[in-house]
């Protein structure tokens, strides 16, 4: 059914992921993780981590205490995350769970969290199954919860979004090729966020195009 | 086809090594009604393009449904297209408030990855399996969405066989043709890739008829960098290139392209096992009749035809075991478990492995057999 080299292309390879985002993030990525981790969690805390992956934001949550449960579809990229070191949570847990973004509700009822994270997630969804995950994380959050996106974008200037092209395609290239793992732009994400009903939404940019955006859940609930 | 279209078929067919993601969601086949059947796909550019094609004339709901880019039956087999991408697509796409019925058709050749149960247990929506082949897809919509048993077998006509040849023409044709130039010119280099052109489709025009399995398919494959040497050879005399290098180039050429071949050529058919999937040989099927409660979803997914169903009692039949690809897709469906993967060596790849993995390199992940 497939060949050598089709099976390569196709190969979940999750054990390859963590060096392919590293290389296509050019080491960044995990300075994206902590910034995530550091909005989103604190003792006690739950928190929801949507396509969780190799487990990288997950675990960052966890070591500060909070209570984490984390998602993905891919059950090999769960079989990696669970086998990493959690010497270090520090009193904090994490769960991981087969579940997609679409079967949340099924799963977890109104107001279950006090924290949704997703990272490097919404660049692989349809605009469908975006607007999706906003509604899916206001009803799940707790009033005053935290939604913590990161995601690429393109670069506001025009030097570095010239920057950013040039560098781009040898580095999706060799990610591809490590990891068969790539990342695209999102468009307007505080936008969607704000439009949502998230209020207090902040912006961080990790470089020029990486984008940390926090929204809160509005106190009475919409 | 659509004049428009002609570019990206050829895109697709000739790169189609590489995933082309059409977007996903909700499309519209004609003019649908709240009646109209609802069909999904991945999101493979050119099998979103051939579906409406096929469909020229039929009133449908398609949902495309995120299979990275990647065909139907490669991406279920790579863990790229699961039951997970399915219940998104129906929850997002907004399809619910479109018709009044719930009943969706999926590929068959998405059952190595699919799995039926878990989405009609979260949607509630009620699930059949399409038939193996697109073309058939009118007939099996007429008669109201029946499959009948020779239209779940994946077959492999010349024209198909012709257009698989090119998932390996280009990769191997820059490779080679690169080091061609670098050694010998570009003449060198237009004799390397017409040499490997002719001989590899000339191979796949000759499947099945020649074999490429076992130690015989050193055969085959000699044969063809042999047409391939002759044909490349014959090409640098046409332009009056006599002289050694060259000639010794596309020989090499020929060689190293048959030896590249022979590493999966099986796979990139819907006839054989592929070999990458199965490290340290090709797995048995094999069923555990106590277990088995002839619930058919295994004969439903064969695109072989290796399962029946007996009568009385209904029971799972493996009747032609010598047919089967090991695409795993009846261990998946099985509601029992009650079939699974067995090596010679008495190792044995498990039901609830297959589905976490799918098929990525699945003779890694076996387990021997407490006897």
């Amino acid at each position: 059914m497939a060949s050598y080299f089709f099976m390569r292309l196709l190969e979940s390879s999750a054990h390859r992921y963590d060096r392919g985002m590293r290389l296509l993030s050019r080491g960044r990525i995990d300075r994206v993780y902590e910034a995530v981790a550091e909005r989103a969690a604190s003792p006690g805390r739950r928190i929801l981590d949507i396509g969780c992956g190799t487990g990288a934001v997950a675990l960052a949550c966890a070591a500060r205490g909070a209570d984490v449960t984390a998602i993905d579809i891919n059950a090999e990229m769960l079989e990696v995350a669970r086998s990493k070191d959690v010497a270090t949570l520090h009193g904090g847990r994490v769960e991981w769970l087969e579940l997609g973004l679409a079967e949340i509700e099924d799963r977890f009822g109104p107001g279950s969290f006090d924290g949704i994270t997703a990272c490097l997630l919404l660049s692989e969804l349809s605009a469908d199954e975006q607007s999706y995950l906003l509604s899916v994380a206001s009803s799940r959050l707790a009033p005053g919860g935290d939604l913590v996106l990161a995601d690429e974008v393109v670069p506001a200037s025009w030097h570095a979004r010239l920057l950013y092209r040039l560098l781009r395609l040898p580095q999706a290239i060799a990610a591809s090729l490590v990891a068969r793992t790539t990342t695209r732009p999102v468009a307007d994400l505080v936008e969607q966020v704000v439009d949502a009903g998230f209020v207090d939404v902040t912006e961080e940019r990790i470089l020029t195009d990486l984008t940390v955006v926090h929204g809160r859940c509005p106190l009475e609930a919409a | 086809m659509r004049i428009g279209d002609v570019p990206h078929y050829l895109r697709d067919t000739l790169l189609r090594l590489f995933p082309h993601r059409a977007p996903t969601g909700l499309y519209r086949i004609g003019s649908p009604d709240r009646s109209s059947p609802v069909l999904l796909t991945g999101n493979f550019t050119l099998t979103v393009r051939r579906l409406r094609d096929v469909l020229n004339g039929f009133d449908a709901w398609l949902l495309v449904a995120n299979s990275n880019g990647i065909n139907v039956w490669c991406a279920a087999g790579g863990g790229h297209l699961t039951h997970h991408d399915v219940i998104s697509v129906l929850r997002t796409s907004g399809i619910a408030d479109c018709v009044d019925h719930r009943e969706l058709m999926l590929p068959q050749l998405a059952a190595t990855g699919v799995e039926r149960r878990p989405i009609e247990d979260a949607t509630g929506w009620s699930t059949l399996w399409g038939p193996a082949r697109l073309e058939d897809l009118p007939a099996v919509l007429r008669r109201g969405g029946s499959v009948r048993g020779r239209e779940r077998t994946a077959t492999f006509p010349l024209r198909e066989r012709i257009e698989m040849a090119w998932i390996w023409i280009p990769t191997m044709a820059l490779v080679l043709g690169s080091l061609s130039l670098l050694i010998d010119g570009w003449l060198a280099m237009v004799a390397v890739v017409t040499s490997l052109v002719v001989a590899v489709m000339g191979l796949f025009a000759c499947i099945p008829r020649v074999p490429i399995t076992g130690g015989v398919r050193w055969v085959t494959f000699f044969a063809a960098a042999l047409l391939g040497a002759a044909i490349g050879g014959a090409v640098l005399v046409s332009f009056g290139a006599r002289t050694a290098p060259g000639q010794v180039v596309v020989i090499l050429s020929s060689v190293l392209g048959m030896v590249i071949l022979s590493v999966d050529i099986t796979g990139t058919t819907p006839l054989y096992p592929g070999s990458v999937n199965s490290r340290g040989g090709t797995p048995d099927i094999t069923l555990d009749v106590e277990r088995c409660s002839g619930a058919a979803d295994c004969v439903q997914v064969c695109p072989s035809a290796v399962l029946r169903l007996a009568e009385n009692p209904a029971r799972a039949v493996i009747a032609a075991p010598g047919a089967c690809i090991a695409c795993a897709a009846c261990i998946v469906q099985c509601p029992e478990d009650a079939l699974t993967f067995t090596y010679p060596d008495g190792r044995m790849v498990e039901p609830a492995t297959i589905r976490r993995t799918r098929l990525n390199l699945i003779g890694d992940r076996t387990v021997q057999v407490s006897t």
